[in-house]
């Protein structure tokens, strides 16, 4: 499975979640920035997500898989991305435009970044995982 | 008082709950309705399936938690329950985490179904924003009989003053096309004193209702009238609280002979607070 296969049906959902067309939707499209979306549609989105492709996506998932192999001192502090940690996230969302990365920002503005395609990734993801948990 | 759950029958924490609603000539949330009776709002049957959701997820949690109004896939509109009437209250919950709630639920009376609500999520927040959770605790006690429902309770005095759920002003009204209303929420609202007691906040059972019966005037005219037969898409994305004067937009998206469907949103300075659709079918007349 990979994103080019799931690209349309989570295009479908996003469009219903954030109330947009379709034709509307771009693959590079930041949810926040340019659909709008709050956190009440983060948690719908979500969860539409995990009913359409059966797959559990943990909360703060994206946070955690970007500060994997550095301590939480070296990504963050005091509620900002240190150096490191910029350079990380940046490398673990390479489909998020570089000009929305800004030196310092908040952690808990990291769901800001997301895109769609971003959504195609975190699907694909789960999925992967969860055929491995099905095989082991 | 803004509580319609006035029994539990059935309680699987985290899964399903049975409970009913009796409507009473005490019920402030009625109109009147065919045949000359008064029947309860259909966004307060909804408020009701809701409710017993809450109280579901809230024994669950140990009443550390507490789900408020997110979205609501649909609500579908089928019935109505007069004065006299027992609802019965089923709520299923398809899955709850840490942060929300999501359910359906139907409500029916001696077997017909008159709403039922589908993909609702509910958020959850510390129960102590909204509520004192021993508060919480006593009053679920008091409700959580299982078994038959009891009688409802015998009531002689006058009938509450009906809920006035017009909007303070029409800002625009083009019939037929589109309709923009502010309603300022006061803070003396009777029903802030339960929703809620820690933060008291417009519920979006009233709020769905006043741009129901809103888009209901904008679809009258030319001999037409229509009825509203559900909701879909509902989100609310943030709360109303006292002081907020709250923009409702409202507009007519597509209409055949005999259905309409309309688009609304409401913004509180600015910032989108509540957006949805609303169906309605023609019952005199109707145009397209």
């Amino acid at each position: 499975m990979n994103t080019d296969t799931i690209y349309p049906k989570v295009r479908e959902i996003v469009a219903d979640v954030l109330a947009f067309d379709e034709e509307e939707i771009r693959r590079d499209g930041s949810l926040v920035d340019d659909y709008s979306a709050e956190s009440i549609d983060f948690l719908d989105l979500v969860y539409q997500l995990e009913r359409e492709f059966k797959i559990k996506i943990p909360r703060g998932m994206i946070e955690q898989e970007a500060r994997s192999g550095l301590s939480d001192e070296e990504f963050e502090e005091n509620g900002r991305l240190t150096e490191k940690g910029l350079a990380h996230l940046r490398a673990y969302l390479s489909e998020v435009p570089d000009d929305r990365f800004t030196p310092r920002m908040q952690v808990a503005l990291i769901p800001t970044l997301f895109t769609v395609e971003t959504i195609c990734k975190i699907v694909v993801r789960e999925q992967d995982r969860g055929e491995q948990a099905a095989s082991s | 008082m803004f509580h319609f759950v006035d029994q539990i029958l059935e309680l699987e924490p985290g899964r399903h709950a049975l409970g009913v609603k009796h409507v009473t000539a005490a019920d402030a949330f009625v109109r009147p309705a065919a045949g000359g009776v008064q029947a309860l709002l259909s966004c307060i049957i909804g408020e009701a399936l809701g409710q017993l959701g809450a109280w579901n997820v809230m024994a669950a949690k140990d009443f550390s938690v507490r789900p408020v109004a997110g979205v609501v896939g649909e609500v579908a509109i089928a019935g109505e329950a007069a004065v006299g009437d027992t609802i019965l209250l089923d709520t299923t919950i398809d899955s709850v985490t840490d942060d929300a709630v999501f359910y359906h639920a139907v409500a029916t009376v001696d077997g017909a179904r008159v709403l039922r609500l589908e993909n609702t999520l509910g958020p959850l927040l510390p129960t102590e924003q909204f509520n004192d959770p021993e508060e919480l605790r006593e009053r679920f006690a008091r409700i959580h009989h299982p078994g038959a429902p009891t009688k409802a309770p015998r009531f002689d005095g006058d009938p509450p003053q009906p809920f006035d759920l017009t909007f303070d002003e029409i800002l625009s009204f083009e019939a037929g096309e589109k309709a923009t209303a502010v309603r300022n929420l006061t803070g003396r609202e009777a029903f802030l004193v339960d929703h809620f007691p820690n933060k008291p906040v417009l519920p979006l059972s009233l709020l769905l209702e006043s741009l129901l019966q809103l888009g209901q005037k904008l679809l009258e005219g030319g001999g037409s009238r229509y009825v509203p037969t559900a909701a879909s898409k509902v989100k609310m994305s943030r709360f109303v609280e006292p002081g907020n004067a709250l923009v409702a937009k409202i507009r007519v998206a597509t209409r055949t002979p005999g259905n309409a469907l309309l688009k609304f949103r409401c913004e509180v300075e600015g910032s989108r607070v509540c957006v949805g659709e609303a169906a309605y079918s023609a019952v005199v007349g109707g145009r397209s």
